[in-house]
């Protein structure tokens, strides 16, 4: 054969590819096992470091299971739906008496809702302006590119409730911290995510907005803007999802929502009104994270049709 | 009278359009060809500053354009129009709206930005579209258009720039025969009833001998050739064309139904192209 | 052909295109819808803003330029316990790794029950979906309180909370890779007349191991993120310090310490990048 006189040193092809493939198991054996030890030591340093030591997880679990009883509501079927007696008391044990503070909850659902909503609009205004500064490709000026690029980076590195600890210390406890903080943040993200969008938008358009004598901003808005915009609402909806349970954390450090209710029950009860706020926000999140994750679908599946 | 004087483009370490001096008197059309890479597309684009050129100048009816900046740029860019090979409309705006964005330089920065555009500029770019046979499409989405008829929505959104002077760079590379064909009796008509000066890329030989009144030829960003098309013989085109020379005869063989006027753009409506 | 000047159309010249093309001067109930939109949004912003009291952030200017120049000015850096805040930083990457290490483990669990290819029994698999729901649904610095009360303070509630919400959303972003898988691959290897054992080895692990590899790499950056605020309540980790400090108004202790966990987060990013990059190739996911 042709190929054994080929490779000149007379071996069966076989016997070299044998070779080869023990050689190259060899290798990979050399780095999964290296692999493996820094894993191994960088698991034993995180034990080590966390003190998270089987007999202190011992010691904690059961006290979980203790916690999660306590605060798991009595009901009881048959006075479950019963209305107030004439004392104008739920009885315990129906649904009325877990959530005997159901409008307060409510109303503070509900201002955690806006305080999402607003943050998400400016948000999503300022990281529009900002993703055209900060992409390489249409940044006025390079400086302004690397500027706006160190801006995003540093309003998406911090967390929403650091922002909210420092903002409620300068502007009082209240929900503006906590919308003033969640804007910084999601400006962050979605800056970015916009500024990634820009630079794969084709330059073209922009290439003729330009020859007809627009300026900067014509050839963002005419140029880039309609290739850009299904992708922003997509974002901007997904981003409010996010933005929904960060409002109802930023409460923890007094920056308005049911953050501070919930930190407040936890922190001072231990019982069922635990579980009737935290249930009320994963339905809040669940509801608004299927409604946004519809609309999204809707604008991709009318994009697709296109 | 467009003149330039020792125009001069340089990437880097590499010349792409050596001192280019030359005038372009008004109401010219003139072709410019050569083969991909020869400088005919920086040359254009320095014209309307796309590309800013290196060294030299370039004057307009002796306003020297080079010199230009911000808002007197812009001005200028608004006078001399573009069409280019791969159209560069907005895809998601519809007709209409990419055709009067023609008119934004005559716009403040309030309303181009919120996008009113008034009765009149719309009256304005139906016209200029019917002049190219393409008011039926006003309010598609332009991305669903074929080559041929976004082609002649650039050429509509030039026309109403109102310009002095119209540059098409290698308006009919990415198009078929029949719509090359629509596209250079536009630009041709353009020439001689508005009497605007044309300044036209064409990679193909026999285009710019049937169409244009003089022929610039370029090769490795000289200028080699300038003169009518009587004036081009096959030796000298061939120089030109160098390695791609079969390429570009070959091309003028298939394009022969390219006859100037043959069919009046305004009536040939080109539902073919679909 | 016609040339025309626009200075030339006349109001005659308008009302015969709009004639022949009435559309083309825009439907008056699609602007109105526009305008209506907009002003919706505006008077929205206008409103909740006022709701929010946007008044107080104009009687805020000293207190913030008092925060701003004390973050900005750092004075007795001698005095700032450097062990403590870096031990701190350590804590919160170990937190992390645990945390998401367990959840991983049991995320794979849970997966499978929750994929729609792997667990055709309607009852289970929406059950399990749903407790999925409850873990992702609730913020992991609430788990992290809920924990503390369980528990008591320290790391330990710190690595429950992101074990618990990393558990959550891994096995809903696992599950659906396990139904995303090619079956084609599979029914290939069945071809060959290999047994469940093998199918499952070559058929599907080969498809969603880099898949899975990945995901839990980006779910430790994010938990490394987390982990740094879950000391805000109690559980561990430099978000302690920095609470601490921050009470204490030592401003520019809090400024340093934040700008070190950027860097750290910043290195971790890139770390795993790499990590992310060997097993998955440049494809990425």
């Amino acid at each position: 054969m042709a190929s054994i006189s080929a490779n000149g040193t007379g071996q069966d092809p076989v016997s070299l590819f044998e070779g080869h493939r023990r050689q190259m198991i060899r290798d990979r054996m050399v780095v999964n096992i290296t692999l493996l030890a820094l894993f191994l030591a960088f698991l034993a340093w995180s034990v080590w470091i966390s003190r998270f030591t089987p007999e202190r997880l011992a010691a904690g679990l059961p006290r979980i299971f203790e916690y999660f009883g306590s605060v798991m509501p009595s009901l009881q079927w048959d006075v479950l739906f019963e209305s107030r007696n004439e004392a104008g008391r739920f009885p315990p044990g129906s649904v009325g008496f877990w959530y005997n503070d159901f409008w307060k909850y409510l109303t503070l659902i509900w201002e955690t809702i806006l305080m999402a909503l607003t943050a998400t609009l400016i948000a999503t205004g300022l990281a529009v302006i900002l993703s055209f500064l900060a992409a390489r490709n249409t940044t006025p000026a390079p400086w302004v590119g690397v500027a706006a690029r160190r801006f995003l980076e540093f309003c998406r590195g911090v967390p929403e409730i650091l922002f909210a600890l420092i903002l409620v210390f300068a502007v009082g406890i209240g929900p503006l911290a906590g919308v003033i903080a969640i804007v910084i943040h999601a400006t962050g993200a979605l800056g970015k995510l916009f500024s990634e969008v820009v630079e794969n938008a084709s330059m073209r358009p922009v290439d003729g907005i330009k020859a007809v004598g627009g300026d900067w901003f014509e050839q963002m808005r005419y140029g880039i803007l309609p290739q850009v915009l299904p992708n922003y609402t997509s974002y901007a909806l997904w981003r409010f999802e996010i933005n929904v349970r960060a409002s109802a954390v930023v409460g923890f450090v007094g920056a308005g929502g049911i953050g501070a209710e919930l930190s407040h029950v936890i922190s001072f009860f231990s019982d069922d009104r635990v579980t009737a706020v935290l249930l009320l926000i994963v339905l809040t999140v669940t509801a608004i994270d299927l409604l946004s994750e519809r609309l999204r679908h809707a604008l991709i599946g009318k994009e697709a049709l296109k | 009278m467009l003149e330039f004087k020792g125009l001069t483009k340089q990437f880097n370490s590499t010349v792409a359009v050596k001192p280019a001096t030359f005038t372009i008197p008004d109401g010219q059309m003139v072709g410019i060809i050569g083969r991909s890479g020869a400088g005919k597309s920086t040359l254009l684009r320095m014209i309307n500053r796309l590309n800013e050129p290196s060294a030299g100048q370039m004057l307009f009816q002796g306003r020297e354009i080079t010199a230009l900046k911000g808002r007197d740029l812009r001005e200028w860019r608004n006078e001399c129009a573009m069409v280019f090979q791969q159209f560069n409309l907005v895809g998601r705006l519809n007709v209409i709206t990419n055709v009067m964005s023609g008119r934004l330089f005559h716009h403040g920065f309030l309303s181009s930005m919120a996008g009113v555009f008034s009765e009149k500029e719309r009256a304005f770019a139906i016209r200029a579209l019917d002049r190219l046979g393409m008011a039926h499409t006003a309010l598609q989405q332009t991305d669903t258009l074929s080559g041929g008829q976004m082609q002649r929505v650039a050429i509509a959104r030039a026309l109403v720039q109102e310009p002095r002077i119209m540059l098409a760079d290698e308006p009919i590379a990415s198009l078929d025969p029949l719509n090359a064909k629509v596209v250079m009796d536009a630009l041709r008509a353009i020439n001689q009833q508005d009497g605007l000066t044309v300044v036209c890329n064409l990679h193909t030989l026999d285009t710019a001998r049937q169409y244009c009144d003089r022929i610039i030829g370029m090769q490795d960003g000289v200028i080699v050739f300038d003169g009518t098309p009587k004036e081009l013989t096959d030796k000298a085109a061939r120089e030109i064309y160098g390695a791609e020379a079969e390429e570009a005869f070959s091309e003028a063989l298939t394009s022969t139904a390219l006859r100037p006027g043959a069919v009046a753009p305004a009536a040939s409506e080109a539902r073919v192209v679909n | 052909m016609n040339t025309l000047a626009f200075a030339a159309i006349t109001e005659a010249d308008i009302s015969a295109v709009r004639k022949r093309h009435p559309k083309a001067f825009g439907n008056p109930l699609v602007t109105a819808l526009k305008l209506g939109s907009w002003a919706f949004i505006i008077v929205y912003l206008a409103w909740s803003l006022h709701l929010f009291e946007v008044g107080k952030l104009f009687n805020a200017s000293d207190r913030a330029w008092q925060l701003i120049s004390r973050m900005l000015v750092w004075r007795d850096m001698e005095t700032w316990q450097y062990a403590n805040i870096y031990r701190g930083i350590a804590q919160t990457i170990a937190m992390a790794f645990l945390g998401t290490l367990l959840g991983t483990i049991f995320a794979l669990m849970l997966a499978f029950f929750a994929a729609r290819n792997t667990m055709p029994g309607g009852v289970i698999r929406h059950a399990v979906r749903r407790l999925l729901d409850v873990f992702r649904g609730i913020d992991s610095v609430v788990w992290g309180l809920v924990f503390v009360r369980a528990v008591g303070l320290g790391p330990l509630a710190g690595v429950l909370a992101i074990w618990v919400s990393d558990m959550g959303n891994l096995a809903k972003l696992y599950s659906e890779a396990i139904e995303n898988i090619d079956r084609k691959q599979v029914e290939g290897v069945r071809a060959t007349g290999a047994d469940t054992s093998r199918i499952i080895r070559y058929g599907y692990l080969p498809q969603i191991l880099p898949v899975f590899i990945s995901l839990s790499l980006y779910s430790f950056e994010s938990s490394t993120r987390s982990a740094t605020i879950l000391g805000l309540v109690g559980a561990g980790g430099i978000g302690m310090i920095i609470i601490e400090r921050f009470r204490a108004g030592l401003f520019d202790q809090v400024a340093f310490v934040v700008l070190n966990v950027l860097v750290v987060i910043a290195v971790i990013d890139w770390g795993s990048g790499l990590i992310r990059k060997r097993f998955i190739g440049e494809r990425g996911h």
